[in-house]
């Protein structure tokens, strides 16, 4: 039995070594491995790099739209929200987090701790990063040249989540008040005449003046808009809004 | 060796062949499988030995390659391996007993291999790495590369299987 074992061992020995030195299997350099985790590190920053650019998008879409101030109108603009939030671009993001999370788990540092915590990390500094990035100019920017066509790529992007068409969310600014309600002229220069009635909420003010950038929730009606409810929204695209080029007078 | 002397890593192979060959037994129970298996991990290692960081300790990186050839002759196998596991994704409180640890080594590592057959790789696994081949939680954790607590826990509930098959009374698990 024991000579039995020695021989196996021995056939083992010989059988790898064998293979080594006729070539068959040779010792990777130290290159490789460098190389892979330099690709592994390029991975995480462009991914995450990627994920910050969709979280930022995300909000600057949902304020660009109006979504973002919904929650804000009761129940019913809760359940408009729920409903208007980009959730295919949510999937992407989340779909990011994950593949982070799955390169990040190759070093010691990650793997050494429990998913929920590493993912928690992942999770905040994408939200944290992404919500500071919609705090500079960035999308606004983009946005803007893409109005003017200079972003053939990104122009189809921002035309699709940048100036969404909502039957009941409206985004714009006061054109010209009129007797019973206001002329709102939307990102996509669309001119809405939105009425004003008693039930017509105001959760933040009644104060509205020409110039104002608001957004109504209410039904439309061809070019007008029957109120439930309005705000006035003073945020980083309000800036941008005021600059969107006019279309020329007819 | 990283220089790519075939002799000495005819001496790593000595070294390590009676401990593969041990830790492969306790997967499979066909000699030709783990003739197979303990073939590729030293191939594998010969591969990747550039790889392997001199700071930190050999046997945990070898271990490692030891454990990704066995994960991967087991999935040829067809033998279910979880993809995600709760052990890994929730945290857990861990308390370091070596003391009592030590007792227990003495005491369960025979009935332990009686049961092996009966537990899931995941605890299968820690038992095996900690009560034969004698490493400690911490490497058990890098080769596994799951947290150290996550090690605990699967240790703890692996022992609670063992006692829940053998139904034996008032026996230390």
């Amino acid at each position: 039995m024991t000579t039995d074992n020695q021989e196996k061992k021995s056939s083992l020995v010989d059988n790898v070594l064998e293979r080594i030195k006729s070539g068959q299997i040779r010792m990777r350099p130290k290159f490789y491995f460098i190389l892979k985790t330099i690709l592994a590190i390029g991975g995480i920053m462009l991914i995450g790099g990627f994920t910050l650019f969709l979280i930022s998008f995300i909000a600057f879409h949902l304020r660009a739209s109006g979504i973002w101030y919904l929650p804000g109108f009761g129940p019913q603009g809760f359940g408009a929200y729920l409903k208007l939030l980009p959730w295919f671009l949510i999937f992407i993001g989340v779909i990011l987090i994950l593949v982070l999370e799955i390169l990040a788990k190759r070093f010691a540092l990650i793997y050494r701790r429990p998913i929920f915590y590493s993912l928690l990390a992942i999770i905040l500094i994408a939200l944290i990063g992404g919500f500071l990035i919609d705090k500079t100019p960035l999308h606004p920017g983009l946005f803007l040249q893409a109005r003017r066509g200079e972003l053939p790529l990104m122009a189809p992007v921002y035309r699709e989540f940048g100036m969404p068409r909502f039957e009941n969310v409206h985004r714009g600014i006061v054109e010209e008040l009129t007797e019973n309600g206001f002329i709102l002229r939307k990102t996509d220069q669309e001119l809405l005449t939105v009425i004003l009635f008693p039930d017509t909420q105001f959760p933040f003010g009644k104060e509205i003046k020409e110039g104002d950038s608001i957004v109504v929730m209410g039904e439309r009606d061809d070019g007008r808009v029957r109120a439930f409810a309005i705000r006035r929204i003073d945020d980083q695209f309000e800036t941008f809004e005021h600059r969107l080029p006019r279309p020329p007078m007819k | 060796m990283q220089v790519g002397n075939v002799n000495l890593f005819g001496v790593l192979i000595h070294r390590y062949e009676e401990k593969m060959i041990r830790y492969s037994r306790k997967f499979f129970s066909d000699q030709e499988d783990i003739k197979d298996v303990v073939q590729e991990i030293f191939l594998k290692a010969y591969e990747n030995i550039k790889s392997f960081d001199t700071k930190r300790k050999f046997s945990s990186w070898f271990y490692r390659i030891a454990h990704n050839e066995l994960v991967n002759a087991l999935r040829k196998k067809r033998k279910i391996l979880p993809l995600l596991d709760l052990d890994i994704f929730l945290p857990h409180y861990f308390h370091d007993d070596t003391l009592r640890r030590n007792i227990d080594k003495q005491d369960i590592k025979e009935i332990i291999d009686k049961c092996l057959d009966k537990l899931d790789l995941k605890y299968k696994e820690p038992l095996i790495l900690y009560y034969f081949e004698e490493l400690s939680y911490q490497e058990i954790a890098d080769i596994l590369q799951v947290p150290i607590s996550t090690v605990g826990v699967r240790m703890k509930r692996a022992k609670e299987k063992i006692k829940s098959i053998y139904k034996i009374s008032g026996y230390n698990l």
